[in-house]
């Protein structure tokens, strides 16, 4: 620890906290941080301004058969037994560079949101997890598991690279339009629309797809709105599945085909494709 | 005969239920109940699909209860209230509490460390038979379930009536 601390605050000592949200204010030396405590409870932390409410981190559930599945931006997700139920867990990771005030609100939000448009998709007839259990105080979210399913990101690469039977994602691009213009007809933006977020229940031939994934979903008619959600889809699709402008071009045309209001929704979708990054603005 | 599961994220805990039929006494049943001397929860099973259902309300009730934050006074109470979709107290109890014609009671209810469940104790108060829960599907009303819950028609197609239920009671304060 101390050869450690003696060859960090040799070199720069603002660079000694790599890695760690920068907590400590201007102070002479980082002490060693506390490594980012994953299942620990929050200290009360001596920050420079104001000590909000601290934002417990949730420890992970003691479900049985419990695995950590993923940890992304936002959650941890894990995969156990809730009630007899293969179920999955999502517990929201405090970021602690936030103001706490900002972070509970801002939790609580996200959480809502993601509660709200599972069972608005659901009485739309829009298949998306079920919900089991809601946590306010964790800002924890248990749905229901999708026992084997494949995200449609793996089944297209892996069709893609069994070389054979690319008419089969063609299918797949029309099953995905369609749900897309159902979801929008409905008034729900998806707000993180990625071929990660969409599941393929088995049988895989069947074409069975599932939404998840409503963190950032909110209501809106907007074709503004809309025509985002089809414009970040539309960049993960392109950016993660090379050679599939053709799939993304099926998709569009079943979204059109299918949605009652779609005819803005396209129409704002290219304008939206002419602002993006590294775009001209010209009007 | 009786179902039991624990509560995984209440560790220690755990919720029994049981089914009656050819319940003579429901009367002076829902009496005992009103007054707190039941040590559980007193359903309707015609509005029960499966016990998975009243499962998912007891843990949200021992949650509440654990944090102070029910809505209703008791934790048996609680249970009831959390089967209902609407946040209206009294309906709840109308609908799905038992009432004095009914002949099948369901019996919910919670153990833990300190308190275990005395299931002899229940069972003698009741003057019925008591049944395996595999009975409880020819009690469902589902006709009463769905318009209760009010399922859509495009939602039967995504998932079983147990599936819409859930959803709309784990979602209900939320929305």
């Amino acid at each position: 620890m101390a050869a450690a601390e003696a060859g960090a605050c040799g070199l720069s000592s603002g660079m000694a906290v790599a890695g760690g949200p920068a907590m400590d204010g201007p102070g002479p030396g980082p002490e060693p941080e506390p490594e980012a405590s994953a299942a620990g409870p929050a200290m009360p932390e001596p920050e420079a301004g104001s000590a909000g409410p601290v934002v417990a981190e949730a420890p992970p559930p003691a479900l049985p058969g419990l695995r950590l599945v993923q940890q992304g931006a936002e959650a941890r997700v894990y995969r156990g037994l809730f009630l007899g139920r293969a179920a999955v867990a999502k517990l929201r990771i405090p970021k602690r560079y936030r103001h706490p005030a900002l972070e509970e609100r801002l939790s609580r939000r996200r959480t809502a949101q993601e509660a709200r448009s599972l069972l608005r998709c659901r009485r739309a007839g829009i298949p998306a997890p079920v919900v089991y259990f809601v946590d306010h105080v964790t800002n924890s979210i248990y749905l229901e598991d999708i026992v084997d399913s494949v995200t449609v990101q793996d089944h297209i690469n892996s069709v893609q690279q069994s070389g054979n039977d690319t008419s089969s994602l063609l299918t797949l691009a029309e099953k995905m339009g369609e749900l897309l213009a159902r979801m929008h007809d409905e008034d729900l933006i998806h707000g993180d629309l990625t071929t990660s977020n969409i599941l393929l229940r088995p049988p895989m031939e069947k074409l069975d797809l599932v939404l998840i994934d409503f963190g950032l979903s909110f209501i809106s008619g907007l074709p503004e709105d809309k025509g985002v959600d089809l414009y970040v889809l539309e960049k993960a699709f392109l950016s993660a599945h090379p050679d599939t402008e053709a799939m993304f071009k099926t998709l569009l045309k079943t979204y059109a085909a299918t949605s009652k209001k779609s005819g803005p929704v396209i129409k704002r979708l290219d304008e939206v494709r002419l602002r993006g990054r590294k775009r001209s603005m010209i009007g | 005969m009786e179902v039991t599961h624990p509560l995984e994220l209440f560790p220690g805990c755990s919720v029994t239920v049981l089914l009656f039929t050819g319940v003579k006494n429901a009367a002076a049943l829902r009496k005992k109940a009103m007054e707190g001397s039941i040590e559980g929860a007193l359903i309707n099973p015609a509005m029960i699909v499966d016990p998975f259902q009243i499962l998912v309300a007891a843990n949200k009730a021992v949650h509440l209860h654990k944090i102070g934050k029910m809505k209703t006074r008791t934790l048996y109470a609680e249970i009831i209230f959390s089967l209902s979709p609407n946040n209206n107290i009294s309906d709840a109890f109308k609908k799905f509490g038992i009432s004095d014609s009914d002949t099948a009671v369901l019996i919910v209810l919670v153990a833990d460390r300190e308190k275990p469940v005395n299931l002899e104790d229940i069972a003698s108060q009741v003057e019925g038979q008591q049944v395996s829960l595999e009975e409880l599907s020819q009690l469902t009303d589902t006709a009463k379930v769905k318009k209760m819950y009010k399922v859509t028609p495009q939602e039967e197609k995504i998932g079983t009536l147990l599936d819409s239920i859930v959803c709309r009671m784990s979602t209900k304060d939320v929305l």
